[in-house]
């Protein structure tokens, strides 16, 4: 019994030994959601409940003890959202089309802007690398996981996705020609084009923000360096000069930085340089394996893969300098809010909640899926 | 201007046998004080992809690395010597392919296995190849020699392949 007491003692100093995270009431808004009317209104009630549940924002509470109701109807295609306060007052009402789910999407989208200010996540696009059909294929999804589509069928090695911000067009690294070269497809029209085919490998593409460039890893120089490319293909500019491997390029916010992998000094470190060339500079965060960061789009934090036993996923914070572990997995890209990401598991692409730790897998039951990429 | 750049060129191909001994940055400085460059490579022949039919793979062994480095050790530069004698003077082109093991992330492992293919080239130009005949290609952590996980599989997945256009 002594022994049973002093466990118990003892387990809330074990507890609190992990990493702590604190959901404060306040950080929550409480919200009624009234099943939408219409032919498709359950169906796109499930869409929404699911987009607010995920968001992190909200608490999905009766009427009575609600701030704000929520409701509507959705037939044809077509949704007509409506937002009221406890006093009966409109705060938002909005028609939304494009089919029951892209407007249930849209319709969660201004409801987090109207009530929280906040950007939502609720209308991007991921996509990433699945084997299922045993080799490595591009496919996209909704970042519900819902809407799967294999974009590649070429049965050699198609990986390294990049969503454009605006989730119109990808990159990936293909090996058709027998070597690593960058294409670029337009998600409308399913037009593709091999548009970076330098000698040796070509790999590693990443939007900048504006969508018009690309920077990416060339060895075509005799070195694996980081250059800036037009997304036709042309005007190459290099900006890293070593002896080591630079990889996995993420850009500022503004476009003006770039944010790399690079083991010029041993185990592969994060560098930070001018999208304009100029030195990189290390930022230092502790482990001796970093890779494959993503800058969130508030510009205020850095995801990334270190290896420490396993692989894990780490965020530093830019302004405090603090690097805090997350959990198991690599790969990791920031969402549209900067606070949700995805990573890889290897069996699952799992979306997490960096503010309250929640982890929901979104994509399962494609055998190994990798390297996860985000619209904006 | 020219004169400095075939400086630093030459000063980096007769320390580039070197660097593939040893992992070490600074002495390697060029003319910024930055690593000038590797040799650039040449244009792709079209058509000859390194696991395709018009190349002939395994008339060389391959070359091994340690984990996380593309340092071509003593041992492995022995069989380069063979590679280098047999490809000097046939006028053939050399595709070189690097690979890593299933440790890593994908893409930096796509860089690693390019830089062990070119660290392997550079090596290969250092014994009187031509630069102009050799390409590289990295396939990362993709097409293992050994699909088991364990030491004994991944020492085998480090390596770099040859393969010969016919």
């Amino acid at each position: 019994m002594k022994r049973l007491l002093a466990l118990l003692f003892f387990l809330p100093v074990v507890l609190c030994a992990q990493e702590t995270i604190t959901i404060r009431k306040g950080d929550t808004t409480s919200v009624a959601l009234k099943t939408l009317g219409g032919a498709d209104g359950a169906a796109a009630t499930k869409v929404l409940q699911n987009d607010l549940d995920l968001s992190g924002l909200f608490s999905i509470t009766p009427p009575e003890r609600a701030t704000y109701l929520i409701g509507g109807s959705a037939s044809g295609g077509s949704l007509e959202g409506q937002v009221t306060d406890t006093r009966g007052s409109v705060v938002l009402r909005k028609t939304y089309s494009g089919g029951l789910r892209a407007a249930a999407h849209k319709f969660a989208d201004d409801i987090v802007s109207t009530l929280t200010g906040q950007k939502g996540i609720a209308s991007t696009k991921i996509a990433f690398v699945s084997s299922r059909t045993g080799t490595k294929e591009i496919y996209t999804a909704d970042y519900d996981g819902a809407n799967v589509k294999q974009i590649t069928n070429d049965r050699t090695i198609s990986v390294s996705p990049a969503i454009s911000p605006d989730g119109n067009k990808l990159a990936y690294t293909g090996y058709q020609s027998g070597y690593a070269d960058i294409y670029l497809i337009d998600l409308l029209t399913g037009a593709r084009n091999r548009i970076i085919k330098f000698p040796g490998t070509n790999s590693g593409a990443s939007f900048a923000p504006d969508g018009n460039r690309i920077a990416c890893t060339l060895s075509k120089d005799g070195n694996p360096e980081l250059y800036i490319v037009g997304i036709s293909g042309g005007g190459a500019r290099r900006l890293t000069r070593t002896k080591g491997v630079e990889s996995s390029p993420t850009w500022s916010p503004d476009g003006s930085q770039i944010i790399y992998s690079s083991d010029d000094r041993g185990g592969p470190q994060l560098y930070r340089i001018s999208a304009g060339g100029g030195s990189g500079e290390l930022i230092p965060t502790g482990y001796s394996y970093c890779t494959e960061p993503s800058w969130s789009p508030d510009g205020q934090k850095l995801a990334f893969t270190v290896r420490s036993g396993g692989f894990s996923i780490a965020v530093k914070d830019l302004r405090s300098g603090a690097t805090r572990i997350l959990g198991a997995g690599e790969d990791p890209v920031f969402g549209a809010n900067s606070r949700h990401l995805i990573y890889s598991s290897g069996s699952s692409l799992i979306l997490l909640d960096t503010q309250t730790g929640r982890q929901v897998p979104i994509i399962t039951g494609l055998g190994k899926v990798t390297e996860p990429t985000w619209s904006r | 201007m020219k004169k400095l750049l075939t400086l630093g060129l030459a000063v980096f191909v007769t320390v580039a046998f070197d660097s593939c001994k040893k992992k070490q940055g600074d002495q390697f400085a060029g003319i910024d004080g930055d690593y000038v460059s590797g040799t650039p490579l040449p244009d792709r022949i079209d058509g000859a992809g390194f696991f395709g039919n018009n190349v002939v793979r395994g008339q060389f062994p391959p070359v091994y690395f340690g984990y996380d480095s593309f340092t071509v050790s003593d041992a492995e530069l022995m069989k380069l010597e063979q590679v280098a004698s047999a490809m000097r003077s046939n006028g053939k082109t050399l595709i070189i392919a690097g690979f890593t093991d299933e440790r890593g992330t994908e893409e930096y492992n796509r860089g690693l296995g390019e830089r062990r293919a070119l660290a392997v080239r550079e090596a290969l130009i250092s014994m009187g190849m031509n630069g102009g005949r050799i390409q590289t290609v990295s396939f990362g952590e993709e097409m293992p020699a050994d699909p088991g996980s364990g030491e004994a599989a991944w020492a085998k997945n480090r390596r770099a392949e040859f393969g010969v256009v016919k």
